[in-house]
C-alpha cells in the first residue's frame, strides 16, 4: 500500500483549491492522503524538509506547496492541477 | 561579492549592497556614503520612529510597487485576502513575510529569496508565460 503525503499551507490558495479534489479522490477511490500543513506545524515542516532533495528536484528547486509525495518511492508532483491529473498520478502509485 | 552596509553622511540613509548609490536617493548628494558595520547600521535602522506596516499599508505598498511594472496585484480579492493573511502570519510566526506557498529551508540566504515580494520574474510560473503569475499568485502579469 503506497503511503501518499500531501504537503499544504493553510493560506496557500493553490492548496485550498486542491483540497476538495483530494477529498473527492479519497471518497471515490478509498485511498488516503496523509495531509501535512507546513506553515503552522513545525514537525510537518521538518518532515517536508527531510524530503527536500527529491521534492526540489521536481519542483523548480524549491519546497513548494501543494506537493504530493509517495513516501515509499519518492515520486513527486507539485502545484495546482486538475482532478484527472491528480487521479492519474495517485493511481499510478498503486500500479506496481 | 558580499553585500555590506553604507551610511549617507548627510541624511543617515542606510544602504545594504555590494556598493553604495552614487547619489543618495533621499538628499541627492553625490559620493555621500561611507561603509559602516552591521551593528552600526542596525542602530540607525532600529532607533527611528516605528514604521511597521499594517496589512492595509502592505497592500498599498505592493500596489505602488507594481504601478510601473508589467505585473499587478491579483485582482481576485478573496485570493488576495488569503495570501495577505498568510504573509502576515508568517511574519508573526517566522520573522519575515515568507511566501505562503513555499517552505523555508532554514538556510538564511536561501530563505531570503522567499520573502514577499520575491524575484518571481525568473520563476517558471512567470517568465515567458502569458498570463503568468508568481508562485503563490499574489502578482499576475498584466494583460
Amino acid at each position: 500500500m503506497a503511503r501518499l503525503l500531501m504537503f499544504h499551507g493553510r493560506e496557500c490558495p493553490h492548496c485550498r483549491k486542491m483540497m476538495p479534489l483530494v477529498e473527492k479522490l479519497e471518497a471515490e477511490s478509498g485511498m488516503a492522503f496523509d495531509k501535512r500543513e507546513i506553515w503552522h506545524d513545525e514537525a510537518n515542516a521538518d518532515l517536508m524538509r527531510s524530503y527536500r532533495p527529491v521534492i526540489a528536484a521536481k519542483c523548480g528547486g524549491q519546497l513548494r506547496v501543494p506537493t504530493f509525495l509517495n513516501a515509499d518511492t519518492s515520486d513527486v508532483v507539485c502545484g495546482e492541477m486538475d482532478y484527472d491529473k491528480l487521479k492519474a498520478w495517485a493511481l499510478a502509485q498503486f500500479a506496481n | 561579492m558580499k553585500k555590506r552596509y553604507w551610511r549617507c553622511f548627510i541624511c543617515n540613509d542606510i544602504h545594504y549592497g555590494i556598493a553604495p548609490p552614487e547619489v543618495c536617493p533621499t538628499c541627492k548628494v553625490a559620493n555621500a556614503y561611507v561603509e559602516v558595520t552591521a551593528e552600526e547600521a542596525r542602530k540607525f535602522l532600529g532607533g527611528g520612529p516605528d514604521t511597521t506596516f499594517a496589512p492595509a499599508d502592505f497592500r498599498k505598498a505592493i500596489e505602488r510597487f507594481t504601478a510601473g511594472n508589467e505585473f499587478m496585484v491579483n485582482p481576485d480579492e478573496a485570493k488576495l485576502a488569503t495570501l495577505l493573511r498568510g504573509i502576515f502570519e508568517n511574519e508573526d510566526n517566522h520573522g519575515f513575510k515568507f511566501c505562503p506557498c513555499r517552505l523555508r529551508t532554514k538556510d538564511w540566504e536561501e530563505d531570503l529569496r522567499l520573502v514577499c515580494p520575491c524575484n518571481f520574474t525568473i520563476h517558471e510560473t512567470y517568465k515567458d508565460v502569458p498570463g503568468g503569475e508568481c508562485w503563490c499568485g499574489l502578482f499576475v502579469r498584466r494583460k
